[in-house]
């Protein structure tokens, strides 16, 4: 028999790692996407970020990574490069966990900005080391500044439509314990 | 409540920076294994795509249906302007049509006196867009023909019109194209008039700019820019589009195909490529033994009748 605290947990992942799926087709799809268009949010992280904030037992770090890591691959990104930088960024958002409890939107908002500009200019910065080929600093600028705007979506997204808030005070997490 | 033997552990502390660390790590790994051996990663990369194909396929269809629809009903808001439009094509293609029916009557019998018969080398195979790279810095399409309907690494790829790319990367029913508009692509090529030799090389916008172009006060805007044979991969003489004078005084190219709707895409298979053995066949031929055979009288009919079909309008 499952208990109910457990079939929730387990529900919130797969439902993470469903929708991180459907998106990733949505970006595999061949409508539109040609040379010299401005490049649109990148939607995964956004995702990430807000269930990070909000339930972080539901994206356990091996999640995080599958799903990151098959992105990186269906994607033709360099792969595991931008997984590592979305591993170490999840990483710092859960073990700040009690802390982002108390945020308002707004300061989350501005840590879920001030993380992607940090991750972007680390991406560039490696690969520039490694000598890669990159688009221009414009372009992925406006894809940060796409991914700050589409970011209160994805909370409300996250929290209407599969109504998942910050656990309130006195909510037991799959062990029992208070969070 | 019981704990149970949950596989699920509760990682606190240093043991949990310890497996952060590890996973990071393991990723910088693959990260740099990918960057150092290519190849074998991008194979890696192409065989797993591949498994993911089919999915691909049902998902995309109904989607892409419903684009083009929507994409066809916005064209009804034009409808009226847009007959008048195709009128006045009508007119001009009915002139056409009757010096086309003309011209082929005539070259078939050319054709027939001469004894042509075209390259049986150069074929090509078709296939369908089945999704795009899914990342906006990365320019590439996938189509539903792989290693098993013989597709090889380099191929040149057109759409109806102009050149699209080549082949980078292929599993065993699809193939990836590398458009031209993408970062890593260079394509050598011939700007017509002028002769001159360029390098074509994708910087991820609408129009890629020309490189190493020898004088470029020679070029000018509206020249026709065409494949070069150089690296004898490409085929030569197909058409890619027209040089262009952007604001920024660079030379760049409005490619002839319809990069923004690639639905099907054709393959040109190219010759076999002859390896080179050792290091002085890249320099010299080798040294022929005794006299060349006489070749060039036989070949003169069949190139006169080429340029007189051309020369007719």
């Amino acid at each position: 028999m499952i208990d109910p605290v457990t079939l929730t947990l387990w529900r919130g992942r797969l439902g993470f790692a469903l929708l991180a799926a459907v998106l990733i087709f949505l970006a595999l799809l061949p409508l539109g996407g040609e040379a010299g268009r401005l490049p649109g949010p990148d939607l995964l992280l956004c995702l990430l970020f807000a269930w990070m904030m909000r339930r972080p037992d539901y994206v356990p770090l091996w999640l995080v990574v599958l799903v990151f890591l098959a992105a990186d691959i269906l994607l033709q990104r360099p792969i595991g490069l931008w997984a590592a930088l979305v591993v170490i960024a999840a990483e710092v958002l859960r073990a700040r966990t009690v802390l982002m409890r108390e945020l308002s939107f707004v300061m989350e908002w501005a840590v879920a900005a001030g993380l992607m500009l940090a991750m972007l200019v680390v991406y560039r910065t490696v690969f520039v080391l490694t000598m890669m080929p990159q688009v221009g600093l414009g372009s992925s600028l406006v894809q940060w500044l796409w991914q700050v705007v589409a970011y209160p979506a994805a909370v409300l997204f996250t929290g209407y439509m599969l109504a998942l808030r910050k656990p309130s005070l006195g909510e037991i997490d799959a062990y029992g314990r208070r969070f | 409540m019981a704990r149970g033997p949950n596989n699920d552990i509760e990682l606190t502390g240093p043991f949990r920076l310890i497996v952060v660390g590890a996973t990071v790590g393991l990723l910088v790994i693959t990260f740099l294994l990918w960057r150092i051996e290519g190849p074998r990663a991008e194979a890696l990369r192409a065989r797993i795509t591949d498994h993911i194909a089919p999915a691909l396929a049902w998902v995309s269809a109904p989607l892409t249906w419903v684009s083009d629809v929507t994409h066809d009903f916005q064209s009804y808001a034009r409808l009226y302007e847009q007959n008048q439009q195709l009128r006045e094509e009508l007119r001009q293609m009915k002139a056409w049509k009757e010096a086309a029916l003309q011209l082929e009557q005539k070259n078939a019998r050319l054709l027939d006196l001469n004894k042509v018969r075209l390259d049986p080398k150069l074929t090509h195979l078709t296939g369908v867009v089945l999704a795009d790279s899914g990342s906006p810095f990365r320019q590439s399409v996938l189509i539903n023909a792989g290693a098993r309907d013989g597709i090889r690494d380099g191929w040149a790829a057109m759409d109806g019109i102009g050149l699209v790319g080549r082949i980078a990367g292929v599993g065993e029913k699809t193939a990836r194209v590398l458009l031209l508009t993408d970062l890593s692509s260079r394509v050598p090529v011939t700007l017509q008039p002028s002769g001159q030799k360029a390098i074509l090389s994708g910087d991820n916008s609408a129009l890629p700019p020309l490189d190493f172009v020898e004088d470029p006060s020679a070029v000018a805007a509206g020249d026709l820019v065409v494949s070069a044979g150089d690296g004898g991969i490409f085929p030569a003489g197909l058409v890619v589009g027209k040089v262009v004078l952007t604001e920024d005084k660079r030379l760049r190219v409005r490619l002839e195909a319809d990069m923004a709707r690639l639905e099907f895409l054709r393959v040109l298979r190219s010759h076999e490529l002859d390896p080179i053995i050792g290091a002085g066949g890249l320099l010299a031929m080798p040294p022929i033994q005794g006299p060349p055979e006489p070749t060039a009288a036989d070949l003169g009919p069949a190139t006169a009748a080429k340029t007189e079909d051309k020369a007719n309008p």
